[in-house]
C-alpha cells in the first residue's frame, strides 16, 4: 500500500534511488535523467535524499586540492621537449 | 621560424595536453606522492605519445587512463620487484587524504563536512579510491574503470556504496537537514 502511495508517475522511489547516484553524477541517459528529475521535483522523501547527496559531493569536491601550477609548467616544458624528440 | 608539426605533434596537442592537469590529478591520487605523481605522467606521456599515430581520436582520457594504468602497474613492480603485484596496495600504505586540507571554495556547514571527511578517511582503500577518481578528480564512471583496470560496474559499486556509507555517517549525526539548507532546497 505504501509502495503505491509513494509511486510517482514514471518512476517509483525505488526506481528513483537505484539510480539516483549515476544521475547525480550525470551517468543515466537523457530519458532516465528527465523522469528522474521530475520525480525528486515532486517526491517528498527523494528530494531531500537527494539533497544529501548532492552535499556529500560538494563537501568531497571541496577536498580537491589545486595543483601547484609549477608542476603543470614542468609538465608542459616536458611534453615540449618530447615532441621535439629531445626526449625518448 | 619553427619547423610546421608533425601530424603526432598535432595529435598530441589536441588530445593529450589539455588533459595535462587531469593526468598529474589521477598520477597523485594512484601514487599518493608528489614526485611519483610528476614520473608517472612523463611515463604516460612517453608512451601516449609513441602510441599517438594510432590512437583514433574518440575518447582521449579515457584512452589516457588505460596508458597510465598500465605506466602505473609497470612503476610499482619496478619499485617493489618482490611483491606480488597490487598497486591498489600503493593505497594502503598511503598517506590518508582525509588528513590534508584543500581550498574550501564552497560555502560549507563545518559540521556537515567534518562527517563526511571523517567517514571517507574510513572507507576501504578501493572505495576511497573511486571516491577520490570520481569525485575529487571529477572523471567518468569509464575513466575511473580504465585507470583502476576494472569493470564501469565495480566502480558504480564501489562508488555508490562508498557514497551510502558516508550518507549512513551523516544520518547517525542527524545531520540530513543542515545539508538540505546548505543547497538551498525546500526543508
Amino acid at each position: 500500500m505504501m509502495r503505491m502511495f509513494r509511486r510517482r508517475k514514471g518512476m517509483s522511489c525505488d526506481q528513483v534511488m537505484e539510480v539516483l547516484q549515476s544521475y547525480l553524477d550525470g551517468e543515466t541517459d537523457t530519458e532516465t535523467a528527465r523522469n528522474v528529475a521530475s520525480h525528486l521535483d515532486v517526491c517528498d522523501d527523494c528530494g531531500p535524499e537527494s539533497s544529501v547527496y548532492v552535499n556529500i559531493k560538494k563537501s568531497l569536491a571541496a577536498q580537491r586540492e589545486d595543483v601547484d601550477p609549477e608542476i603543470l609548467e614542468t609538465l608542459r616544458n616536458f611534453t615540449d621537449r618530447m615532441v621535439r624528440g629531445e626526449i625518448d | 621560424m619553427s619547423p610546421p608539426k608533425s601530424d603526432a605533434q598535432v595529435a598530441f596537442d589536441k588530445y593529450v595536453v589539455p588533459e595535462l592537469e587531469v593526468l598529474y590529478r589521477t598520477a597523485r591520487s594512484l601514487t599518493r606522492n608528489t614526485a611519483d605523481a610528476e614520473d608517472l605522467v612523463q611515463d604516460t606521456l612517453l608512451r601516449a605519445f609513441r602510441a599517438i599515430e594510432r590512437f583514433d581520436g574518440r575518447y582521449p582520457r579515457a584512452w589516457l587512463m588505460t596508458i597510465m594504468r598500465n605506466a602505473n602497474i609497470n612503476r610499482v613492480r619496478k619499485k617493489t620487484p618482490d611483491l606480488l603485484d597490487d598497486p591498489e596496495m600503493t593505497f594502503e600504505r598511503s598517506v590518508d587524504f582525509a588528513e590534508t586540507e584543500g581550498p574550501e571554495e564552497t560555502v560549507v556547514e563545518p559540521v556537515f563536512d567534518s562527517v563526511v571527511t571523517a567517514a571517507f578517511a574510513t572507507l576501504s582503500p578501493d572505495f576511497r579510491q573511486v571516491v577520490e577518481l570520481v569525485d575529487l578528480n571529477a572523471l567518468s564512471y569509464q575513466e575511473a574503470a580504465d585507470v583502476i583496470g576494472v569493470p564501469v560496474g565495480t566502480v558504480m559499486s564501489r562508488l555508490h556504496r562508498a557514497r551510502k556509507r558516508i550518507r549512513e555517517r551523516i544520518g547517525e549525526e542527524g545531520l540530513e537537514s543542515s545539508g538540505a539548507f546548505r543547497a538551498g532546497e525546500p526543508s
